[in-house]
């Protein structure tokens, strides 16, 4: 099973589609490999890491032999995936999916693959290499009645076949084969363990759950409320945030994956398993207008609750589990494609990134103007963020693209500054937060307005600029439009608009940013941001414009409706850590806009 | 000596057993979870399970402490030493026997060596001393049993004073 082009070895990033039950996810690639998948948790260490190492990191090969084509998609409307593999010889369709327990007792995680014959005959080849602890850690695999069992210190999975072929246990994993002939059907699951027994389950409880977590992700899908154009774009990216909100505590990671690279060979590798209060804003804003009340109202009180270790300062991401802590360390892998070094944990957490507590108050005035309650405790912890913005507004920070250079005074730090003293003074003003103070706000407030207008405008450059008393230009201004620092009639945000499509694109995509961020090698264009020039344009009134670049967007998802952070602009590879929800929230948060701005 | 002070020791004990029990599983050290499993008899709701197997967890270790209580009164004496042997006694019965044979032939959702095609086992089997859920879990459990041996000896010792 192993290639010898490192191209081979590790497939694109545009070849893999992600499986999750909101606890955890998996990739799975369209040769059907599963190459990466974290237990018990998503940011868990990995026990398939095939993604990150060929060789040492593990996967679960499901591979038809002899494949000409392999088609697939994701079940309308759920994140249960399909993929039809055509061969010489015949027609195989392989099911996948993360299971929900639904009633009874179920695994404790569960990935269950179905395998239906349809035309003639094809061989099949499985093969299990389990590799706890980011494929670090020692497993022990045995040839256990009914189902061999791996396990490595206090997780264990058991490899659970039905008419999958004989099960052969080596040193290094569980394999199998068998063919497939049109009619035939069989059940493969990896039922997983951690701090307990194992649920070693029936045939018939896996297929019935394989059923019901579609029939469940028909049903949340069902229920959002979304209407606009691009529609099926939208519902397959609420689909895959939904996947990234960790549901035993409602944080919404990043991304599902770590270190998967943002150029081929590059340092620019991130452990993004963390949720950003940065994503607060577009996420609430997202799932409020998309009627998905109950994430929304979760990640809400998530993020209160977890800010709670740290007010007035915020972190600029918590642990899923709300924890602060989250060292970085290297791993041993080889990286994907070669590309080291391979993190977890991430050192950007000791950044400070004023914008931050913009996107944090933003995000409690939007939750407050759908109608919300906001609690007396909570509307005192804003307070107390709006006097740490007043007192801290004037340092320089490491911005929303978290440079490892120098920290500079960002144009859009500042203006989220303002956006944090502004919808402070709103939410005073309406009786939610104590009032005490406002004055100080609102003065303050125009302090940064007078520095962003003096310090952060380029006259040479006919626009704002990246940071303060510097000529280069980044995406994060197309915020200013989004956040509504200036109104949309205002020139200086028409005219930074302008600048930034002019000096950042490359086709429909945006670059970050032109400059140094202290890191060596560059990277692919940013897909977030080129949804923002979308929002942007839409914001402008330039609806024709924007409908455009929302088309040539959209068409650069992979085939099952997934983003990258990046792609590369030449090529359309995909590059960085995948699926990211920015990306995903940010087309959201344009397609509404679209919407709003044809209504 | 005193049956107050055994069930006074066993409520403790057991509180020692099942928190040592546990801090093994979050330290990555056993799968061995004693209310999962004894919960999982009554029901197949996870939760419920767990509830359910602590109230009978510390049922059992109410009752263990009166069989020691009852071996205190026939050898005339009591101690924390003579409870730490009683306890790895208590654990290599549970490890061999208990939880190994008896435990599984009682578990509606645990398959045993008999279990045939018309059944269908949910839950791991835990092997011969416990093996199945860890390599460490042997060790683990004598630890812990021998804790709560000597808690209840102590306890029931010092109830005679």
């Amino acid at each position: 099973m192993r290639h010898r082009t490192i191209e081979d070895r590790y497939p694109p990033l545009r070849d893999y589609a992600l499986i999750g039950d909101g606890r955890t996810a998996a990739l799975v690639s369209r040769d059907g490999s599963v190459d990466w998948w974290c237990l018990p948790n998503l940011d868990s260490p990995s026990i398939f890491g095939a993604v990150l190492d060929a060789d040492r990191g593990g996967r679960f090969v499901l591979h038809p032999e002899g494949v000409v084509e392999a088609r697939r998609r994701y079940l309308p409307d759920t994140n249960v995936l399909e993929t039809t593999f055509t061969t010489a010889t015949g027609r195989v369709r392989v099911t996948d999916a993360m299971t929900l327990p639904g009633l009874g007792l179920a695994p404790f995680r569960e990935l269950a693959r179905r395998v239906e014959g349809l035309d003639g005959r094809v061989a099949i080849r499985w093969r299990i290499e389990p590799r706890f602890g980011y494929g670090l850690a020692p497993t022990r695999i045995e040839p256990r009645t009914p189902f061999p069992v791996a396990s490595s210190g206090g997780t264990a999975i058991a490899a659970c076949t039905w008419q999958a072929g004989r099960v052969d246990c080596d040193r290094a994993g569980i394999a199998g084969g068998f063919e497939a002939r049109a009619g035939t059907r069989a059940t493969l699951a990896v039922s997983a363990a951690h701090g307990e027994p194992l649920v070693l389950p029936a045939r018939a409880d896996v297929e019935q759950r394989i059923d019901a977590t579609a029939e469940f992700w028909r049903s949340w899908s069902t229920r959002l409320s979304y209407t606009g154009p691009w529609r099926d774009a939208v519902v397959r990216s609420a689909l895959a945030l939904k996947l990234l909100v960790f549901a035993p505590s409602g944080a919404i990671a990043a991304a599902p994956t770590t270190s998967l690279p943002e150029l081929i060979g590059g340092e620019r590798n991130w452990d993004y398993r963390f949720s950003w209060i940065r994503d607060a804003s577009f996420m609430l804003e997202s799932l409020l207008q998309l009627g998905c009340q109950a994430e929304a109202k979760a990640f809400f009180w998530w993020f209160m609750h977890a800010t709670q270790r740290t007010l007035p300062r915020v972190n600029v991401f918590y642990r899923l589990d709300g924890g602060t802590h989250a060292p970085e360390r290297t791993l041993p892998l080889a990286g994907y494609r070669e590309s080291r070094p391979v993190r977890v944990g991430n050192g950007a957490a000791d950044q400070l990134q004023l914008d931050t507590y913009g996107e944090l108050v933003d995000a409690v005035y939007q939750y407050v103007q759908k109608g919300h309650p906001l609690g007396r405790d909570t509307g005192r912890d804003i307070a107390r963020i709006a006097d740490f913005v007043c007192v801290h507004w004037r340092e320089p920070d490491s911005g929303i693209w978290e440079v490892r250079s120098e920290p500079r005074h960002h144009t859009h730090s500042k203006a989220m500054c303002w956006v944090a003293l502004d919808r402070a003074v709103r939410l005073a003003r309406a009786g939610r937060v104590p009032p005490g103070h406002a004055a100080r706000w609102a003065s303050e407030a125009a302090a940064i307005r007078r520095f962003v207008d003096e310090r952060c405008w380029s006259d040479a450059k006919g626009s704002h600029v990246w940071y303060a008393g510097g000529e280069h230009l980044d995406a994060s201004l197309l915020l200013l439009a989004i956040m509504r620092y200036d109104p949309p009639d205002s020139p200086r945000l028409r005219a930074t608009v302008d600048a930034v499509r002019r000096e950042l694109a490359a086709g429909p995509l945006l670059q970050r940013y032109t400059g140094d961020d202290g890191l060596a090698g560059g990277e692919g264009a940013f897909a977030c941001c080129s949804f923002w020039l979308v929002e942007a344009l839409a914001i402008l009134g330039r609806r024709p414009d924007a409908e455009r670049l929302m088309s040539d967007l959209v068409a650069l998802a992979n085939d099952v409706g997934l983003y990258a952070e990046e792609v590369e602009p030449t090529t359309g590879a995909f590059l960085g850590n995948f699926p990211q929800g920015l990306v995903h929230l940010a087309l959201i948060s344009a397609a509404i806009a679209m919407h709003g701005a044809a209504g | 000596m005193s049956v107050w002070g055994a069930l006074a020791g066993g409520f403790l004990g057991t509180l020692v057993l099942t928190t040592a029990l546990s801090a093994g599983s979050q330290l990555g050290l056993t799968r061995m979870d004693v209310p999962f499993l004894l919960g999982t008899a009554c029901t197949d709701d996870r939760a419920r399970a767990r509830v359910y197997g602590y109230a009978l967890h510390f049922l059992a270790g109410l009752a263990f402490a009166l069989v020691y209580y009852a071996a205190f009164v026939v050898l005339g004496r009591a101690g924390w030493a003579l409870g730490l042997a009683f306890g790895l006694a208590h654990a290599l019965f549970s490890g061999t026997t208990l939880v190994n044979v008896l435990l599984p032939a009682v578990h509606p959702r645990m398959g045993t060596p008999s279990s045939a095609a018309d059944s269908s086992p949910l839950l791991e089997a835990p092997g011969f001393m416990l093996l199945n859920y860890g390599r460490a879990t042997p060790v683990l459990t004598m630890l812990a049993h021998m804790a709560y041996g000597a808690i209840v000896g102590a306890f029931v010792a010092g109830s005679a004073r």
